[in-house]
């Protein structure tokens, strides 16, 4: 009912205040955000969580369209050729706005780097190198690698699919500790490795700190790294993976928003500014810091294109020292 | 004891308050009603109400989601009873024998089981929540690869006893279930398999244009092509609603034998619910002293899986909370609800969150009354719809499936292959394959082979892991025994018993 309130109401709007004020005023109707993942996810709540705030400030509602599925190829792809007006945005992550760019090119019908453009970072999500406690007394990293130096294939790591960035962070650290590990992927996500280190199906992961909170008070998992630039203060015990001796390894988890690549620069400016005024909003920081997720929108539109330009230049050069076999 | 009473009574305290029930009765029949069109599923709507659950207390917030999720499942069982058409995993065996009890004039009495059968398994499931929550959970945590796979085993082996033609056609079946079902990304190489090269297919089929299309749209064209008297049964004989004496005997074995065997199998994270409403039928027609009655309107047919399927919603909470597993899509937008207030499932949140856990319990049973409450007057309206001409009936139906199947993923290649898996079903009406036993091979067969490759490699490539395993052994114990029994009556020469017209 709301709704149609204000479909009406906006087209009341138009029909008096003519078009030349639609064309003027960015947005001067509802912006949809396409989000390449089913309801519920942790991008998915990012972008409903500005959007409540863009409505806010912008005054026209953001409403989510959830297209899961290809890896995020379907919904960039969505987003990319639609008009670029500002009416489409598109709330990505590392996995589909950096790893599948790069991992699955040829499956794109679109030029991602020349059709997709960066808007602004939005949050980073900190992860955990972490491990079971039962049936494996692993206290630290150290610990760790000479457990899987004594038990060579042994110890088992789960990963939220072959190719995630869960998968790639253990490849590059088994590899820079120069030890062997069995990979068991699990392609429903965090919950679903967070049951596989519970029940011993594998020893050790890269998760969502948030997400193991739970099972860390439970005494189930131990976190004996975090992937993030500094410890965190809820868990100031547990060191960062670079404090530990592994320096660059491990991948920050970003969302961020993108757009198709010919949006009129006064229309991005007006929503990286929204974005600026809304990651100040303290109702959206709580709601990100009980997550533990920082909120970090980019510097400027500039940064925020050479920041994305870097990321993709960061996992061209991961994917071309581990390579993964995706048989086709 | 004085535990259970304490936490039950807090539970209430919080669940009774005048908001908190506003936000159940919301919740239930809005539910209701996106589950009563055909294909408008609880995922969409929840997602839209979402946002709304961010300023809600993260209790009422829940509450309202799990309103929707039952209404949901009350809802879609209407659909399938009256027009053959499954929304859910859960409501694909309630097709079998609930839709031909409409075509026998029977439609009150299915709606009324399905409503009271699941309201008692609602109860009894919320009262073994309450009571054993943490050795409950504890199953679950026991269930790792190898446990999971010699599950799926018994389920496929259960999946042939589902059909009532020649076993011939149900193993193939099954076997046409399994490939479909392998269409995909590969989750443990990651490579693509049977996609031809089309992205839009590197996630697989989907479950929901798949049942649709077989169940709904090929009994649509079927109804079409055949003659007139086909359709006139649904209209001409709509009888009593309430249930007669020999039906109320029949079913309410059957609701007892449901509701355990769906509040076990709820526990298991993941697959448990969708599994439950398949054994509870499987059950009942193994228990049945006359089998051939089932696929013809068997009460017991409907009453068993529908609360087996309603006692695994209720106990499949438990994974949930405690594992933070989404039984479904829709309790994987609760998760979300719960992490945007700072709240992770885990083991604790028993211990934590107090109020949350047995506001929810105590919520579970007010929601179940709710349903009842709204339902039973709402059943002699359900049935007038048959009274809707068939041409014109059919045209909605065609119509919510359409929107339903697009606003599932925003996908109009899905609508597509609705309508591909259409012609397969009424091909499959015409060769007299049951597409039951397909739909479980396309759900199970994945979970299978995922399982056994992931126990492979946790062993090492030893499969005595499957022996090994206590719990796993024990189900690959059952499933022989089950495989004897499903093939003894064969080899006795009296097949006909279990599977002719059975």
């Amino acid at each position: 009912m709301k709704r149609l309130t204000l479909a009406l109401l906006s087209a009341l709007s138009l029909a008096v205040g003519g078009a030349a004020v639609a064309q003027d005023k960015y947005p001067s109707k509802p912006v949809k955000i396409v989000v390449p993942y089913a309801p519920g996810g942790a991008t998915d709540i990012t972008s409903r969580l500005f959007g409540e705030q863009l409505k806010n400030i912008l005054g026209q509602q953001f409403v989510v369209e959830n297209k899961a599925g290809a890896f995020g190829i379907l919904g960039i792809e969505e987003m990319a050729r639609a008009r670029p007006d500002g009416y489409t945005l598109f709330v990505g992550n590392v996995s589909t706005n950096a790893i599948t760019p790069i991992l699955f090119q040829k499956k794109f019908s679109i030029n991602f780097e020349r059709d997709v453009v960066s808007v602004t970072r939005l949050a980073i999500y900190p992860s955990f190198l972490i491990t079971t406690t039962s049936g494996m007394d692993v206290k630290t990293v150290k610990d760790l690698v000479d457990h899987a130096k004594k038990n060579p294939g042994k110890v088992r790591y789960s990963s939220a699919g072959v190719g995630s960035f869960p998968h790639y962070d253990m490849e590059v650290f088994t590899r820079r500790a120069g030890v062997d590990m069995n990979h068991i992927p699990n392609k429903t996500g965090a919950a679903g490795m967070i049951n596989d280190l519970v029940v011993g199906d594998a020893q050790v992961a890269v998760l969502n700190s948030a997400s193991s909170a739970a099972m860390i008070r439970a005494g189930k998992l131990r976190p004996i790294a975090v992937i993030a630039e500094q410890r965190l203060k809820e868990y100031p015990d547990v060191p960062t993976l670079a404090e530990a001796g592994y320096p660059g390894v491990g991948t920050l988890h970003w969302q961020s928003m993108f757009a198709p690549a010919n949006t009129p620069k006064p229309v991005l400016d007006t929503i990286f500014n929204a974005i600026q005024q809304a990651a100040k909003v303290p109702a959206l920081q709580e709601a990100f810091a009980k997550q533990l997720v920082s909120v970090r929108p980019s510097d400027t539109l500039a940064e925020a294109v050479t920041w994305h330009k870097n990321e993709l230049a960061t996992w061209r050069k991961i994917t071309s020292e581990v390579k993964i076999d995706l048989t086709e | 004891m004085g535990d259970f009473v304490g936490n039950i009574m807090l539970g209430f305290g919080v669940a009774l308050t005048p908001i908190n029930l506003g936000f159940a009765f919301v919740g239930c029949l809005v539910g209701t009603l996106v589950g009563v069109l055909p294909g408008i599923g609880p995922v969409a709507t929840v997602a839209m109400l979402l946002p709304l659950t961010f300023y809600l207390e993260p209790l009422s917030g829940l509450i309202m989601l799990a309103g929707i999720f039952y209404g949901a499942q009350y809802g879609g069982s209407t659909t399938a009873i009256l027009v053959n058409m499954p929304g859910e995993t859960s409501s694909v065996v309630t097709c079998i024998d609930g839709h031909q009890m409409a075509r026998n004039g029977r439609a009150g009495a299915a709606l009324t089981v399905a409503a009271l059968g699941s309201f008692f398994a609602g109860t009894v499931a919320t009262l073994l929540i309450a009571l054993f929550s943490p050795p409950l959970a504890r199953i679950g945590q026991s269930f790792g690869a190898p446990e999971y796979f010699s599950l799926m085993v018994l389920g496929l082996i259960a999946a042939v006893v589902l059909a009532h033609g020649s076993i011939t056609k149900a193993v193939a079946m099954v076997l046409l279930g399994l490939l479909l079902g392998l269409v995909g990304t590969d989750g443990q190489t990651g490579g693509a398999r049977f996609t031809f090269g089309a992205i839009i297919l590197s996630d697989g089929i989907g479950f929901v244009p798949l049942a649709i299309g077989v169940f709904g749209l090929g009994e649509v064209i079927a109804n079409l092509i055949s003659p007139q008297h086909r359709r006139d049964l649904l209209t001409s004989k709509v009888s009593n609603m309430w249930l007669t004496r020999d039906e109320f005997r029949q079913s309410w074995p059957a609701v007892l034998r449901g509701t355990a065997i769906g509040s076990v199998l709820g526990v298991l994270p993941g697959g448990g619910a969708t599994l439950s409403a398949f054994a509870g039928y499987v059950l009942e027609k193994k228990v049945a002293r006359d089998p051939s009655r089932f696929g013809k309107g068997a009460i017991e047919g409907v009453a068993g899986p529908e609360s087996a399927n309603n006692a695994g919603a209720q106990t499949s909470f438990i994974p949930m909370l405690t594992l933070g597993i989404p039984g479904n899509a829709v309790m994987a937008l609760m998760i979300g609800a719960l992490t945007i207030h700072g709240i992770q499932p885990g083991p604790q949140v028993m211990t934590e969150r107090p109020t949350l856990f047995w506001g929810m319990v105590a919520s579970m049973w007010i929601g179940n009354l709710m349903l009842v409450v709204i339902n039973l007057p709402l059943i002699g309206m359900w049935v007038q719809l048959l009274k809707v001409p068939y041409r014109m009936l059919y045209l909605a139906i065609l119509l919510f499936c359409a929107i339903g199947v697009y606003t599932l993923n925003n996908n109009a290649f899905e609508v597509i292959l609705t309508a591909v898996f259409g012609v397969l079903g009424y091909v499959l009406i015409r060769l007299e394959c049951e597409p039951a036993p397909m739909l479980l091979g396309f759900i199970l067969g994945p979970l299978m082979e995922e399982n056994l490759r992931r126990a492979m490699r946790i062993s090492s490539g030893d499969p005595m892991i499957f022996v090994e395993r206590p719990i796993s052994l024990g189900l690959l114990i059952a499933a022989g025994l089950l495989l004897l029994v499903v093939a003894l009556p064969a080899i006795r020469g009296k097949r006909e018993e279990v599977f002719k017209e059975g």
